[in-house]
């Protein structure tokens, strides 16, 4: 009888030291990209995804279920209740099941995404960018799984150990399809974000490249202008150019989907260009600046 | 004699308008990274500046990193990323040659050349060697230039783990095309 009572005692002040440690480590560094810290707290609080985009240009990819997130404060708040419980001699089962399989979900999120940072040239080693917090969350967790009040048979904290990590790898692997088999929106659908007279724009990237190269890169432009230069390639492409007197130019690339709609382009012609800005480059064959434009397509509505 | 004068000074002028240096705007470069693990990292760009000059040999192309299409967003955005290309910083290649024993090269008469070209690539300001052979197209007095190289990602500090894990070429293979 008091052997099985010390067993108890033992596995409760377990119990209890796992769900501190827990709370504890939820607070610290999980893992170093480059030199920024990322905490656990930092996946509820909007920091993972704010530091990954800012810092290494790789977003969320759907930042319209950011809120979904907010379910990891469960971590240090279950953690804490299953303290309490456990202190109190209270069934701890659900809360500390709870906690430590988000807690090993979310340390199989921090293993993925490090490992999809590496990708892009950020560190070596996922096993050396987590730090030894990450560690101890799982194996806090672990912990706290087994030593539930009561406790309960194998396969239901089997399936409790597993059930985290496995959900975290499907939705990972679903959101990593999705984003490699995307392909580019449709240009004619995109809003553009700015409608320029095609003088205008070579007179910005003229003015302060830096400036203009910041403002216009990447983002969807409406050019307007007068064609300087229509060439339509035998591969059934066409490159249209609007110059100015110095000799700069814009130039949109039409793939060969767009040949319909500009077969007929001339120099001379009023054109209404739409295109993915890809900023400029001074040449030094040409001795001008030339401005060019990615998935371009003619304009539908002129605006 | 008046007659032999006009026919010289035309040949002449004809002579002197083909040996001008020839620019394009409209050269094709395309990057083709793509292994069996991955078909993603392929891309191509329609807007490179080229010259080529028939009396010397010189050639030289010019491109827009930023402009090189990739089919798929998110490889785009790693192309251009700071680990990888660092597009921000770096905004185009550049490659400089010559074209050797271009005195064989007509252009006043069609017909097909293979020839090697020696020069320079420049990417993210690492210049590096690089030898390659071309055909030169003569059709009715406009050249057409195709080149096909390889080249090794390590020479311009480009590594990482897509590289060693064979999703991405170690050797991409890059053709450039060009009508003068």
């Amino acid at each position: 009888m008091s052997n099985t009572a010390n067993t108890y005692s033992l596995e409760k002040w377990l119990h209890i030291f796992f769900g501190v440690g827990l709370l504890i480590v939820f607070f610290l560094p999980w893992v170093f990209w480059k030199d920024t810290p990322i905490h656990g707290y930092y996946m509820p609080s909007g920091r993972f995804f704010h530091i990954s985009g800012t810092q290494f240009n790789l977003e969320n990819p759907f930042p319209q279920f950011s809120f979904t997130f907010y379910i990891f404060w469960l971590i240090p708040i279950l953690a804490g209740v299953t303290i309490i419980l456990a202190y109190r001699q209270r069934r701890t089962t659900w809360t500390a099941f709870i906690t430590a399989a988000l807690t090993l979900s979310l340390v199989t999120v921090f293993y993925l995404f490090t490992k999809t940072l590496i990708d892009l040239g950020i560190g070596d080693n996922v096993f050396s960018m987590l730090k030894i917090s990450a560690y101890l969350a799982a194996i806090f967790a672990i912990g706290l799984i087994l030593t539930a009040i009561p406790p309960v048979n194998w396969l239901k904290k089997m399936a409790w150990l597993l059930v985290g990590p496995l959900f975290a790898f499907l939705g990972f692997m679903l959101v990593e399809n999705y984003v490699w088999n995307e392909t580019h929106e449709d240009t004619n659908t995109v809003k553009a974000d700015y409608t320029v007279n095609a003088s205008d724009l070579i007179r910005d990237f003229a003015a302060n490249d830096t400036a203009a190269n910041n403002k216009y890169r990447e983002k969807i432009l409406v050019v307007n202008g007068v064609v300087s230069q229509a060439e339509h390639m035998t591969d059934s492409t066409t490159n249209i150019q609007f110059a100015d007197s110095t000799g700069s130019y814009i130039i949109f690339s039409f793939d060969k989907e767009q040949y319909e709609k500009v077969k007929n382009i001339q120099a001379g012609d009023v054109v209404s260009a739409k295109g993915s800005c890809s900023g400029s480059i001074f040449s030094e064959i040409l001795g001008t600046t030339s401005i060019s434009f990615k998935r371009s397509t003619l304009n539908k509505n002129k605006q | 004699m008046k007659k032999t004068t006009l026919v010289l000074a035309l040949i002449f002028a004809t002579g002197a308008v083909f040996a001008q240096k020839r620019t394009t705007s409209s050269a094709t470069v395309t990057f083709d990274a793509t292994t069996p693990k991955d078909a993603l990292p392929k891309a191509e760009n329609k807007t490179v500046i080229a010259s080529f000059d028939p009396k010397t040999g010189a050639v030289a192309f010019e491109a827009a990193v930023k402009n090189f299409a990739f089919s798929n967003p998110k490889m785009q955005e790693h192309f251009n990323s700071a680990n990888w290309m660092n597009s921000d910083q770096y905004s185009k290649f550049t490659f400089t040659g010559i074209v050797e024993k271009v005195s064989k090269v007509k252009l006043t008469k069609n017909g097909t050349y293979e020839v090697k070209v020696n020069g320079t690539l420049t990417i993210k300001d690492i210049s590096k060697p690089l030898k390659a052979n071309a055909r030169l197209t003569v059709k009715d007095g406009k050249l057409s230039v195709v080149s096909n190289f390889s080249i090794k990602l390590s020479d311009y500090n480009i590594t990482g783990q897509p590289v060693e894990s064979g999703k991405v070429l170690k050797e991409p293979k890059v053709t450039v095309t060009a009508q003068f």
